[in-house]
């Protein structure tokens, strides 16, 4: 594939996830749901993404791991997959669809002022525990999107006029225990993120754990993640609307681990000649 | 007792721990005269709480993923203990041809636990080959090293990138650092006579620099620039760093000013004696460790993990009429709402 139809298809991806931002807000404010469409716009998302990164994996030879700009690209595809596959497990996890739109396109704007050009992956770097830790990252920043996502809504729909959030007025407790249970799973993969980095980095670098900007900020999430279930086992009476901004907050912290601070630091994930 | 073990297993010293950790573990991180030692104070704290929450709370322990999971953790923390008491590593540059010298290691870290072993390693440097992509992209390290095993055989294996050798425990493992030395030989003016090397700085990293000072035996300190005189690296091929035949000469001077130049075979009169440069080889820079609790480190966390998804699958997968599903008091520690 040719860089060219590949950047046609990352601009069409652009497209559509405009439109499914515009749809998840036109139906916000008309009181619909509005999920049925989004869902078909998510997978030709995730379809036009997809052939994207394997059309670059067989012209660069190798995984989209290293830059900026491939990191986003197999954000957006994977989290687009990973939310549709949740919200089919799980109907009332398409409440935050109004959340994901605007937070997948503003990655997809993010994505296309990023520079295409490929960065070898160093022969150090290429081992099966790479996939392992990119992997299970990828499915914890998903399940945390979702569970964020919902948190989202259940807040605004404690702010709102009744009426905007059908299927959390539907179902509110299925929609607080689905907040966990994804929270939850989002816990357990990044964990494993931890342990199959800690392997990986002892093979690429030579060392488990080396206290840089990312390692130390992952822990950090870790922590967070962990902290906010234990403190819901400790505080029984936590309101629920604290629990979900407190969610958000984790993501928050989640998400500039995973985008801001392995660019802003000395390139931890970046071969040394 | 009884008491002070209930208080030291409250949920809200766990989280006064986990804070205190997450703020240390920046804070130390980023400031280099506090350090990352600092963390051992909230982690010794969360053993301890952990710990007393094993002992104390009968609920806890009932619940066989969380249990797992809070063992696998301790199991964590033991296994770092024992690997930071017990670990070491250290950084060695070994020249082509020339073998391992315990004494030559920098020591980057040691444990208190740890019993020095290195003199009874014995390993020597046969061929360095490193493989470029055109940009100077390094694509793969094979430095080949030949050595006796514990059992006293004589074995060579090639390391580089993920590929490490064992020896009496010690990981051996080749690292991006390397470049090129010229062997010397030295002729005193009293005929005593010795062999050595002289590193220059990594290759191709420094390729616009292959400059480095030396003190002859004789106690004279001069300058040696490394003249290669054919292109080693072409920036938009592929290309192979490893050759030792390659035409070269070596100016031999005082801070910049060359007082001779010396081709392969050639001698320059120096203060003391006579230098002849005897051949160009290839250098290595290996990072030897030892770190026998790092396996089970991994074991401990996945352990851990399990637990966790053990927990998971009881609460949240498991039926709510499962006779599987846990029966809690709502008043119970660590278990209703996670």
């Amino acid at each position: 594939m040719s860089p060219e139809f590949e950047w046609q298809l990352i601009v069409a991806g652009t497209v559509l996830l405009l439109a499914a931002t515009l749809v998840q807000l036109t139906a916000l404010a008309r009181r619909r749901d509005g999920y049925k469409p989004t869902a078909i716009i998510y997978a030709a998302t995730a379809t036009v993404f997809g052939i994207a990164i394997a059309g670059r994996w067989v012209r660069e030879g190798q995984g989209p791991f290293m830059t900026m700009y491939e990191i986003l690209l197999s954000s957006v595809f994977s989290l687009c997959l990973i939310f549709l596959v949740v919200s089919a497990a799980m109907a009332v996890a398409r409440a935050g669809a109004f959340v994901v739109s605007p937070l997948l396109l503003m990655l997809c704007l993010w994505l296309v002022n990023e520079s295409a050009a490929a960065t070898p992956l160093p022969g150090s770097f290429d081992n099966p525990w790479l996939w392992a830790h990119v992997l299970s990252g990828k499915v914890f920043l998903g399940f945390c999107m979702a569970a964020t996502a919902l948190a989202v809504a259940m807040l605004l729909r404690g702010m709102l006029s009744a009426g905007r959030f059908a299927r959390l007025d539907a179902a509110p407790e299925e929609a607080e225990q689905s907040i966990w249970t994804l929270f939850f799973v989002a816990f357990i993969c990044h964990s494993f993120m931890l342990v199959a980095g800690s392997v990986w980095a002892h093979s690429a670098w030579g060392r488990y754990w080396s206290w840089d900007s990312l390692e130390t900020w992952t822990l950090v999430t870790w922590l967070a993640l962990g902290g906010l279930l234990h403190a819901r086992a400790t505080f029984k009476n936590m309101p629920a609307g604290l629990g979900h901004a407190l969610v958000v907050g984790v993501f928050a912290l989640a998400f500039l681990t995973f985008f801001g601070v392995p660019f802003l630091s000395i390139a931890p994930h970046k071969g040394l000649m | 007792m009884s008491r002070l073990l209930k208080k030291l297993a409250s949920l809200r010293l766990t989280l006064v721990g986990m804070i205190a950790l997450a703020v240390l573990a920046v804070v130390g991180s980023r400031n280099p005269d506090i350090g990352t030692g600092v963390t051992i104070w909230p982690i010794a704290l969360l053993v301890f709480n952990l710990l007393a929450a094993l002992l104390s709370n009968k609920v806890f322990r009932t619940q066989t993923g969380l249990l797992v999971f809070h063992v696998g953790m301790l199991l964590v923390f033991a296994c770092i203990g024992l690997t930071v008491l017990t670990g070491y590593e250290g950084r060695v540059e070994l020249v082509q041809g020339g073998a391992f010298d315990a004494s030559q290691v920098t020591t980057m870290k040691q444990g208190s636990w740890h019993d020095h072993r290195l003199d009874d390693l014995e390993f020597f440097q046969k061929d360095v080959r490193v493989n470029y992509l055109p940009n100077f992209i390094r694509l793969d390290t094979n430095s080949t090293i030949q050595y006796r095993t514990a059992a006293g055989e004589i074995r060579e294996a090639t390391t580089g990138d993920q590929r490490t050798v064992n020896i009496n425990g010690y990981e051996i493992a080749a690292t991006f650092n390397k470049g090129f030395a010229v062997l010397l030989h030295w002729t005193a003016e009293d005929g005593r006579e010795a062999l050595g090397s002289v590193h220059f700085p990594s290759y191709p990293s420094f390729d616009w620099k292959q400059v480095t000072t030396w003190t002859t035996p004789a106690g004279q300190t001069v300058e040696l620039e490394l003249e290669l005189e054919e292109p080693v690296a072409d920036i938009r091929r592929s290309w192979t760093l490893g050759r030792t035949d390659l035409p070269f000469e070596v100016q031999i001077g005082r801070s910049g000013n060359a007082v001779a130049t010396a081709r392969n075979g050639e001698s320059v009169a120096l203060e003391g004696g006579t230098v002849r440069v005897e051949g160009l080889r290839m250098w290595m820079a290996y990072r030897i460790s030892y770190l026998p609790y790092l396996s089970w480190l991994f074991v401990a966390a996945m352990l851990a993990i399990v637990g966790l998804a053990m927990h998971f699958g009881r609460r949240y997968v498991l039926p709510a009429d499962s006779p599987m599903k846990p029966r809690v008091m709502e008043a119970d520690v660590h278990v209703a709402r996670v």
